[in-house]
């Protein structure tokens, strides 16, 4: 059985679709079956971070409506071996995501993928709440800056009470804070939230922290999802958010001047 | 999950749990009664004016049902809202008599005055018509003094409550041993103590109690409210704001110091 992991925010343009990319070609670089569905039907982002934009013959919704069967809507990555990609449909709107279909869909993923990784929409309807559902687990996007925060945590929220584990009286599903367009200098300088603030705001576990970095905006650009840069810092960076993600423990980088004692906490949760 | 548009339904059936004070009875005399009810009530009025309570008339079951009948009658006349008669002798006794106008018999578990009530008898709850009795005014004579249960218990959350939830302690009070969220909300009818920092808000006695108070582990409040009367954050000082801070209502104006 497949582990469904929903990567969601709230608030838009933190870097959904770049993390979603960056942790399922993490996880898949590891060895793991993955794919990352994204979610966000009508505008479709994800196939275009992961460079398969001109391979997409069928998406979600199709499949969802039974047009086309899942193994004809799968994209295989040609980069990475066990890796795939189901893209969201840019003519349908969210509506088109019913709970049936998109249970039996995940169903019929969760037999051939170790992990699925759900590219959320932004924002609280539908499209984000149909892909928080069937989440085992939640990897929270945030930005350090205020509006980012409150929207974070007002999704954590949600997915204290919308999810399947939790309506079928299970506990509610762990979320991981990966805090996103970090810059310690700015951050030195009051211009932005610091790792401490946005932790003590959430106060939930770090995954990790993703620097500010040209890199992403390249890798976005050449369709390469950027934890395959590893000579970059925002690369290593999401290098790291998977290795912590699969259990590895493994010291922050690039947030200068690191505060033990809080990012003790932050770990031991 | 919520968003289910296809679905709308007329009527769902959920089962939810009630929290029924109990009022038992151990003396009809009818002034000793209406002293004690009434204090009862003065101690909490906002809080009792709708509480549900299930009258409890078994420890006097021997006074007769015109008796009874009485203690029926003066228990609504200090306004309290009944919704149930203890099942037992005196329930049985008084509806055999008339039914009109009592409260459905309800089975409250375990300690029935008479002590052996017959199982799935008198379990059901009936309906009732909605007139007064004409209770003829009767007596007997004893002081009711402490055992009148009123219990209301405290809701817990363990939970970090976060933007955009809103948690209600219904007749009763609030503890939160988590972080209350900036765009959260929490209401009790009686008091709040959060043991996190509060950064939305909290609004306590919302029912009218003026007595009530909020505590929290680190004051950044959004909104404190106490029986009505609410300060904003604008309104509350750098000084105000900070550790261990306890919220009370004088008059009119709201107070934060420090405890």
């Amino acid at each position: 059985m497949a582990r469904i992991v929903v990567v969601t925010s709230g608030k838009g343009g933190v870097g959904k679709t770049t993390t979603s990319a960056a942790i399922a070609t993490g996880l898949a670089l590891r060895g793991h079956r993955t794919a990352v569905i994204d979610f966000d039907v009508g505008l479709r982002n994800l196939d275009l971070i992961m460079g398969c934009e001109r391979r997409v013959v069928y998406d979600f919704v199709n499949v969802i409506n039974g047009d086309a069967n899942l193994k004809q809507a799968l994209i295989r990555d040609k980069r990475v071996d066990n890796l795939h990609i189901l893209p969201a449909s840019q003519t349908r709107d969210k509506d088109a995501l019913t709970e049936d279909g998109v249970e039996r869909v995940l169903g019929e993923m969760a037999e051939e993928f170790d992990y699925i990784v759900c590219d959320s929409p932004a924002g609280i309807e539908r499209g984000a709440l149909m892909a928080a559902y069937h989440a085992d687990e939640a990897i929270v996007v945030t930005n350090p800056e205020v509006s980012s925060v409150r929207d974070s945590d007002r999704i954590l929220g949600i997915l204290a009470s919308k999810t399947r584990q939790v309506e079928q009286g299970g506990d509610p599903i762990p979320g991981r804070l990966l805090l996103t367009r970090y810059s310690p200098e700015r951050v030195e300088r009051g211009e932005m939230l610091s790792i401490e603030d946005v932790g003590e705001i959430l106060a939930i576990d770090l995954l990790g922290v993703i620097p500010e970095s040209q890199a992403v905006l390249n890798a976005s650009n050449a369709g390469q999802p950027v934890v395959m840069d590893m000579e970059s810092d925002a690369g290593q960076a999401y290098d790291d958010a998977v290795a912590r993600f699969l259990g590895e423990s493994r010291p922050l980088r690039f947030v200068d001047a690191p505060k033990r004692g809080l990012f003790g906490r932050l770990f031991g949760g | 999950m919520s968003a289910s548009p296809s679905s709308v339904q007329a009527v769902e059936l959920k089962g939810r749990m009630l929290l029924v004070s109990v009022l038992r009875v151990y003396d009809t005399e009818p002034q000793n009664l209406s002293m004690m009810l009434a204090a009862r009530r003065d101690e909490a009025p906002e809080l009792m004016r709708d509480m549900p309570i299930v009258l409890d008339l078994e420890p006097v079951a021997e006074a007769g049902e015109a008796a009874l009948r009485e203690v029926v009658e003066r228990v609504r006349a200090e306004g309290f809202r009944l919704i149930g008669l203890q099942d037992g002798e005196a329930a049985r006794a008084l509806e055999s008599a008339d039914a009109t106008g009592l409260p459905p018999r309800l089975s409250m578990g375990g300690r029935g005055g008479s002590g052996e009530l017959p199982l799935g008898e008198g379990r059901a709850p009936r309906e009732t018509a909605d007139q007064g009795a004409s209770g003829e005014a009767s007596a007997a004579t004893q002081s009711a003094s402490g055992p009148v249960a009123v219990h209301s218990a405290t809701r817990v959350v363990d939970q970090p409550v976060r933007s955009g939830q809103q948690i209600y302690a219904r007749g009763g009070d609030l503890l939160v041993t988590a972080p209350v969220s900036a765009g959260a909300e929490l209401l009790a009818d009686g008091n709040i103590t959060v043991l996190g920092p509060l950064r939305g808000r909290a609004l306590a006695g919302v029912r009218g109690l003026v007595t009530a108070r909020i505590f929290c582990r680190r004051l950044e409040a959004e909104l404190l409210s106490i029986g009505g009367h609410y300060r904003i954050a604008e309104d509350i000082t750098e000084a105000e704001r900070g550790d261990n801070r306890l919220v009370t209502l004088a008059g009119e104006s709201i107070n934060i110091t420090e405890s």
